[in-house]
């Protein structure tokens, strides 16, 4: 358990934290977020004592840190940085075994600590253990960082901004692999970021600083259901709006599907699929209104004879309408296999479809931006 | 040319004998000076604003100067010799080790930190070998400085491949000359070479790439 209790930190003439009190109970993950200059490393620093605080009171186990020798306390808690700082002129398997050396383990130990924990991250011991920092991926080398802070089985990790240097696809991998790590070996990780899609997907707990005091304190759902401010709203920008659980139907939606009126003939409809491509066409009837869908299955088995298409227009099960949740469309897209759901607008009238594929494009401009 | 060896060859062998002995005595002693020293310094970065700009100005002033001074002081002994050249291997290995330490990115001082190292074993583990590739650098200029700067001992005396230099001037003879400078570069040459191949054993492979890049 870590406890701050009127902690106040000034450089020189500016106040960079003022009475700052909140307790982290064993096994959380909390995230520091706020703007630069928040004091949110400076928060995260004061934990293994690389900055000490002008007033009041850092408490682990209901024991003043400063109290406490220094070194000491810094090798049972881990701390990662964002440069990743491997020693260069160490292996992995020695980077790794920097705090269990320290701790005086004895060889073997120190062996099994590396094996084990290059294991768990899917490094092969025999592979990597003798290579050189400079030998590895950013990636790779940030999960070393990981390790090394892991390896002498501190119940508190320190992670500043630690896949802040990381492209955005490692950044994921890893953001997924230390919160499993985290939920198996049940650390408590203070975790600094200023991203505020990391802070979502990894905390157990937000504390969103501002200007030396926490603005909010709270989990991830209860800080996108009520942000405690306008500057922690702003913060949580397209994470709030964009949330998946409230899109609507229409964010997803082709309007271009192609139509045909009820009484259009069999082989006018069958030339048009060929035409364009497609194996389904919508019907309507003389006032636009959604009939159904005529396919080329069923010209084929049925259609030869007929005056017009509209004995053989067949129903859909799932249609939506403008207005509705995306997400019952999108389940019953995947799950039933069909192709596409049919959007109506209030007057019956077609709005357009949604496919598996307009969906994903959708999703890839929510996320990428419009690159079309 | 088999003449002047019957001549010569022994006090050139004698010669190159004692002027490589000059050379390893002050390069041992001012390494282990400059080594310290630089370190010392790098500890308290606050005092290099004074003392480098000094180190540098007592390194401007000649060897000769220097060596005649202390023969005044000292007098005609082979460690006049040694301390003037230790003192002048000193300064390149201190300053290298100086900015050496220095040169390492706080990254690395901070990963050591917040491991729990102690500021002692940071020195040891991590910003020592990391330096050590500049501070075999400024070892390499100070050795090889030392072996002209050697020269200076016959000037008072002291025997080196100096003699022959001095002689050769004096008696306006150019062999003698000769038979002084090219060993003398020779010897500077195959220092030179024995401490780039010093410098390859003690840079660990992780840090050669990066200076490779």
């Amino acid at each position: 358990m870590i406890q701050f209790e009127h902690v106040c930190k000034r450089y020189g003439k500016t106040t960079i934290l003022k009475d700052l009190n909140f307790t982290i109970p064993d096994g959380q993950f909390v995230v520091l977020i706020g703007p630069s200059g928040c004091g949110k490393t400076t928060t995260m620093k004061m934990i293994n004592r690389l900055l000490e605080p002008d007033g009041g009171k850092v408490l682990i186990d209901g024991k003043d840190a400063g109290s406490m020798d220094r070194v000491e306390l810094r090798r049972h808690i881990g701390y990662v940085i964002q440069q990743i700082g491997l020693f260069p002129n160490m292996t992995v398997a020695q980077n790794i075994c920097v705090v269990p050396r320290l701790l005086k383990y004895d060889k073997e130990r120190c062996d099994r600590i590396a094996h084990e924990l290059l294991e768990m991250v899917e490094m092969p011991y025999d592979k990597y253990a003798g290579k050189y920092p400079n030998e590895l991926s950013g990636g790779q080398q940030q999960r070393i960082g990981v390790l090394r802070a892991l390896a002498g089985s501190p119940p508190v990790v320190l992670m500043d901004e630690p896949f802040g240097a990381l492209d955005p696809m490692t950044r994921e991998v890893l953001q997924d692999e230390v919160k499993k790590l985290q939920q198996k070996l049940h650390k408590t990780i203070v975790f600094v970021t200023h991203d505020m899609g990391e802070a979502l997907k990894m905390a157990d707990i937000i504390f969103f600083m501002n200007g030396g005091g926490i603005e909010q304190m709270a989990s991830p759902e209860e800080m996108l259901e009520n942000p405690a401010s306008d500057l922690v709203r702003s913060f949580l920008g397209k994470h709030a709006s964009n949330n998946g659980a409230t899109a609507k139907i229409e964010t997803f939606m082709r309007t271009n599907a192609y139509r045909v009126r009820k009484d259009r003939g069999v082989l006018e409809c069958a030339e048009m699929m060929a035409r364009n491509n497609v194996d389904t066409l919508l019907v309507t009837d003389e006032a636009e209104h959604y009939l159904g869908v005529v396919t080329i299955r069923g010209i084929k088995l049925w259609g030869k004879g007929l005056p017009n298409i509209e004995t053989l227009i067949v129903q859909t099960p799932h249609t939506a309408r403008i207005g509705d949740e995306a997400k019952e469309s999108v389940d019953y897209l995947l799950e039933s296999g069909d192709d596409y759901v049919v959007v109506l607008n209030a007057d019956d009238t077609i709005a357009g479809i949604v496919t598996k594929t307009s969906v994903a494009k959708s999703v890839a401009t929510t996320l990428w931006g419009d690159e079309r | 040319m088999s003449a002047f060896f019957a001549t010569y060859g022994s006090m050139l062998a004698e010669a190159i004998i004692v002027h490589v002995l000059y050379v390893l005595a002050s390069v041992a002693v001012g390494f282990i000076l400059g080594l310290a020293l630089g370190i010392l310094l790098s500890r308290v970065p606050r005092w290099s604003t004074v003392l480098i700009p000094v180190v540098s100005i007592f390194q401007t002033i000649p060897g000769l100067v220097f060596i005649g001074v202390l023969f005044i002081w000292i007098g005609m002994q082979p460690a006049t010799v040694i301390i003037a050249l230790s003192i002048y291997a000193m300064f390149p290995v201190l300053k290298n080790t100086y900015t050496g330490i220095l040169g390492v990115q706080p990254k690395y001082v901070e990963a050591a930190k917040g491991c729990g190292m102690s500021s002692i074993q940071t020195l040891w583990r991590v910003e020592l070998p990391l330096a050590m590739p500049t501070i075999i650098a400024g070892l390499r200029m100070a050795a090889i400085y030392t072996v002209s700067w050697a020269v200076l001992a016959a000037m008072i005396g002291l025997g080196g491949l100096g003699n022959f230099v001095y002689q050769g001037v004096s008696s306006n003879n150019n062999t003698l000359i000769i038979a002084g400078a090219i060993p003398a570069a020779i010897l500077a040459i195959v220092i030179g070479a024995l401490i780039d191949l010093l410098q390859r054993k003690v840079t660990p492979r992780g840090l050669k790439k990066e200076v490779g890049k």
